[in-house]
């Protein structure tokens, strides 16, 4: 089954809309959906053209195809478990919150929070992440625990904070504190970034590329070959018992 | 004239000893009365259980503490969120709910009085906003005078009646209610980062001893004739073998008041410790609740811990930085100036835990083994022990042998020779419960006369009415329906209206906050003395014009003035 969501021109375009409800298993039961503009509830089919090819016994058979401005549409996929999500641009805040499987590929860009708490899945992000991709939430113990994240630009700061299990991995550069609080699972980034891995309790952060204002409290080990590259390692974040693994290509040290 | 008439109600009123008489309560404008017309609006109780509403006479609801607890704690802001519904606000948190969270919790139990536990005097301020958004109970706020300068100064000097007039200055200008001391002198110790093991160490640069603190501000609140006793959280909080120093706390206190004790120890499930390390760890409820059956002047409360995730927040902000050495988790630390400090930590009881099975059992031991249940009464130091809305679980535990042995099946082996727990046979009877909720908590803080506790003529027509009919179910095997009775009341009424039904608040509300103002002669006037204000503006980071919170603090309120011996 092909669902294919076109976003209508609205007015007032700079409303967030949040649709919770866009998830491949609701739509075993129709499309007899509802989704929130501001403070009022909207049908569907006000926001969206919808049309449906096929149907399906099982979320996995479903996918979703997301077209239009959908730069301000909030919390698409969350708790989703099965099937695909295909957005043809851009996605709003919290896609993909707290997912445990099935897909979401994304053309364009993604805005804050994308994978945020998710347990299992995939979700490709073809453009760039904002912030806080693959993270906690604030003050949660632990962040994403499972499943994969594969950015193919860059991604924003605290990148896969609080990251339990799983992988992440960044094409582009990396902003600010990836891998903050990270205490399992693994963390890829192939270009820059800064201060990466900080207060880690453990799993393994790579940086492909300089680890800027590099954090002082990690140790220095040794050199290892890791899939062709040569990387620097270093001890987990020794201001919290040291158990974690950092390697980086290379380092500097804030002045 | 709004006039209401509760018929057959079954009722337990401990203060006048009725013990399950079916009765009928008539209110007027607020007030119980012996009876009203026939234009009453009439509600049927149907046999049901009717008590004064509750009373927790130590909570932590409202203040800077509280608040930071809701703020470094996001996470626990999104468990028992619950949106906006008729006369209800939006709800979030669970160990720390917001204001209308804690409101709406308890009146849905029954409760329509608190008194939080510990108000910093140079924060009051906070403490009383957060009371006017408490809308569905009477409030009052113990207010901590544990490393107060100018106390310890005056306790130096040998000189009890200034103790007496600096406290009464103190709780006029900050609307309290009562004396509460954290950790006597070891507060003060925790701001040269030290503490004090016990009452015999010395506090630095003052070189006055916790014992020396306990008995001047003792004698001090009998000079002032206030409602409340001392209100004390004993030093060396949490540690194994802390027993010890609690006994000898207790063996301080003189017994100076008859119509009530003289020492309020609060939480004692956490100084009732044995052992001399974690490995040796074990209960000493026994000669706890022992040496209490002798010493009628003081009254405990339990401080239960039950299993599951909560903040734990005190002015012992020592006992806190240890707490936080040991989980290595989130922590808060704060200095309050002249006066006291606190800390926070959130923390999470485990049954496979040791430790906190022990801790477990010691609280349900304390009130199963005191003899007289207006000696220990029924709480969770909400939040640190547990949040407050476990409190019909612990019911449930008191008054079953049959649930205490299916939970003590699933906690931690080692706690049988560590604890007498499985060996306790008793299960304590409705009326002991209504002691240990309502009527002893009322009793204990002093204002039963005030219209507080009970339903005599007179009283404040506060009134739980839960959905449960004491012949019909057996608390001893039928626990589960104790735990949903007393979880959701079939009405609450707080000054004659009706609040809450069947778990949802049907009221907007407005709290009446209880402070004391003692009358003190011209000469113990703090604001006229010299030396007082002297140190009050070279120390303080306020002006003492400032300090006093002003009235308008205060919504609606109940100022009980006190004749002092001063």
């Amino acid at each position: 089954m092909k669902v294919m969501l076109a976003m209508k021109p609205a007015a007032k375009w700079f409303i967030p809309i949040e649709a919770e409800s866009i998830v491949p298993k609701n739509f075993l039961s129709g499309t007899d959906l509802l989704v929130w503009r501001g403070n009022r509830e909207l049908r569907l089919d006000e926001v969206f053209s919808v049309s449906v090819e096929g149907d399906a016994d099982r979320s996995e058979e479903v996918e979703v195809v997301l077209s239009g401005d959908t730069f301000r549409l909030k919390r698409v996929g969350e708790y989703m478990d099965g099937g695909t999500i295909t957005v043809l641009g851009g996605i709003g805040m919290h896609c993909g919150n707290f997912m445990s499987g099935g897909t979401i590929e994304i053309h364009g860009n993604a805005d804050g929070w994308l994978g945020r708490e998710m347990a299992g899945g995939a979700i490709v992000c073809r453009g760039d992440a904002a912030d806080y991709c693959a993270s906690g939430y604030r003050g949660g113990r632990k962040g994403m625990t499972g499943g994969t994240v594969e950015v193919f630009g860059r991604a924003g700061d605290f990148l896969a904070e609080s990251l339990a299990g799983g992988t992440v991995i960044v094409h582009g550069d990396a902003g600010d504190m990836p891998g903050a609080e990270m205490r399992g699972g693994t963390l890829v980034v192939n270009g820059n970034c800064s201060r990466p891995a900080a207060n880690m309790k453990g799993g393994s952060c790579y940086v492909y590329g300089t680890a800027q204002r590099m954090i002082p409290t990690f140790r220095k080990i040794g050199t290892v070959q890791h899939e062709g590259r040569a990387l620097i390692r270093f001890s987990g974040d020794l201001a919290n018992r040291g158990k974690g693994n950092l390697f980086v290509k290379g380092y500097e040290y804030l002045d | 004239m709004t006039e209401l008439l509760v018929k057959n109600a079954c009722v337990i009123d401990p203060l006048r000893g009725i013990n399950g008489e079916t009765m009928d309560i008539a209110i007027r404008d607020g007030k119980i009365v012996e009876e009203v017309s026939d234009a009453a609006e009439v509600i049927d109780a149907h046999g049901m259980l009717t008590m004064p509403g509750g009373v927790d006479s130590h909570t932590h609801i409202c203040g800077t503490k509280v608040n930071f607890g809701r703020y470094m704690s996001p996470e626990d802001m999104r468990a028992g969120r619950t949106p906006r519904r008729g006369a209800m606000h939006a709800t979030s948190g669970y160990s720390v709910p917001t204001t209308y969270g804690n409101s709406y919790r308890y009146s849905v139990m029954g409760y329509t009085t608190l008194l939080e536990g510990a108000m910093a005097p140079l924060e009051a301020r906070h403490t009383h906003e957060e009371f006017t958004y408490t809308p569905l109970q009477d409030t009052m706020a113990n207010t901590l005078f544990d490393g107060n300068w100018a106390i310890m100064e005056a306790i130096r000097d040998g000189d009890t009646k200034r103790v007496a007039a600096i406290i009464a200055w103190t709780l006029s200008a900050v609307k309290g209610f009562g004396i509460k001391l954290t950790n006597p002198g070891g507060t003060e110790a925790w701001q040269w980062g030290k503490n004090v093991s016990c009452i015999r160490d010395p506090v630095p640069y003052f070189e006055v001893t916790p014992a020396e603190i306990i008995r001047s501000v003792v004698e001090a609140n009998e000079l002032l004739h206030l409602p409340h006793s001392v209100h004390l959280h004993c030093n060396n909080l949490g540690t194994p073998g802390n027993y010890s120093c609690t006994l000898g706390t207790f063996g301080l206190i003189p017994d100076l008041n008859e119509k009530r004790q003289t020492l309020y120890a609060t939480h004692v499930q956490f100084h009732a410790y044995g052992g001399s390390d974690w490995k040796d760890f074990c209960s000493k409820s026994e000669p706890i609740a022992r040496y209490v059956a002798m010493r009628p002047q003081i009254v405990m409360d339990m401080g239960q811990v039950m299993f599951g995730r909560t903040t734990t927040m005190t002015a012992d902000g020592p006992m806190e930085f240890n707490l936080y050495r040991l989980h290595h988790e989130k922590w808060s630390n704060h200095d309050v100036e002249l006066e006291t400090g606190s800390g926070i930590i959130p923390v999470i009881y485990r049954r496979k835990n040791l430790v906190n099975s022990i801790m477990w059992a010691i609280g349900l031991e304390l009130a199963l083994l005191t003899e007289n249940p207006w000696q220990c009464l029924l709480t969770t130091d909400n939040p640190n022990g547990a949040p407050f809305v476990k409190y019909p679980e612990i019911i449930g535990l008191l008054m079953s042998k049959k649930y205490r042995d299916a939970e003590f099946a699933t906690i931690h082996p080692d706690t049988e020779s560590r604890v007498p727990l499985p060996a306790i046979e008793r299960e304590l009877d409705w009326y002991e419960i209504a002691v240990m909720t309502r009527a002893g908590q009322a009793k204990a803080l002093g204002i039963q006369d005030l219209g507080k506790g009970h339903l005599a003529p007179g009283a404040d027509a506060d009134v739980a009415i839960y959905p449960l009919r004491i012949d019909e179910v057996d608390p001893s095997a039928e626990y589960q329906k104790v735990i949903d009775g007393f979880s959701r009341t079939e009405y609450t009424i707080k000054r004659g209206r009706v609040v809450a039904r069947r778990g949802e608040c049907v009221v907007d509300g407005s709290n009446a906050t209880f402070w004391v103002k003692p009358k003190v002669s011209e000469n113990y006037d703090m604001g006229k003395d010299p030396d007082f204000i002297e140190k009050f503006d070279r120390y303080y980071t306020v002006r003492m014009s400032n300090y006093p919170v002003q009235e308008e603090y205060l919504a609606r309120n109940r100022c009980i003035e006190t004749e002092a011996e001063l």
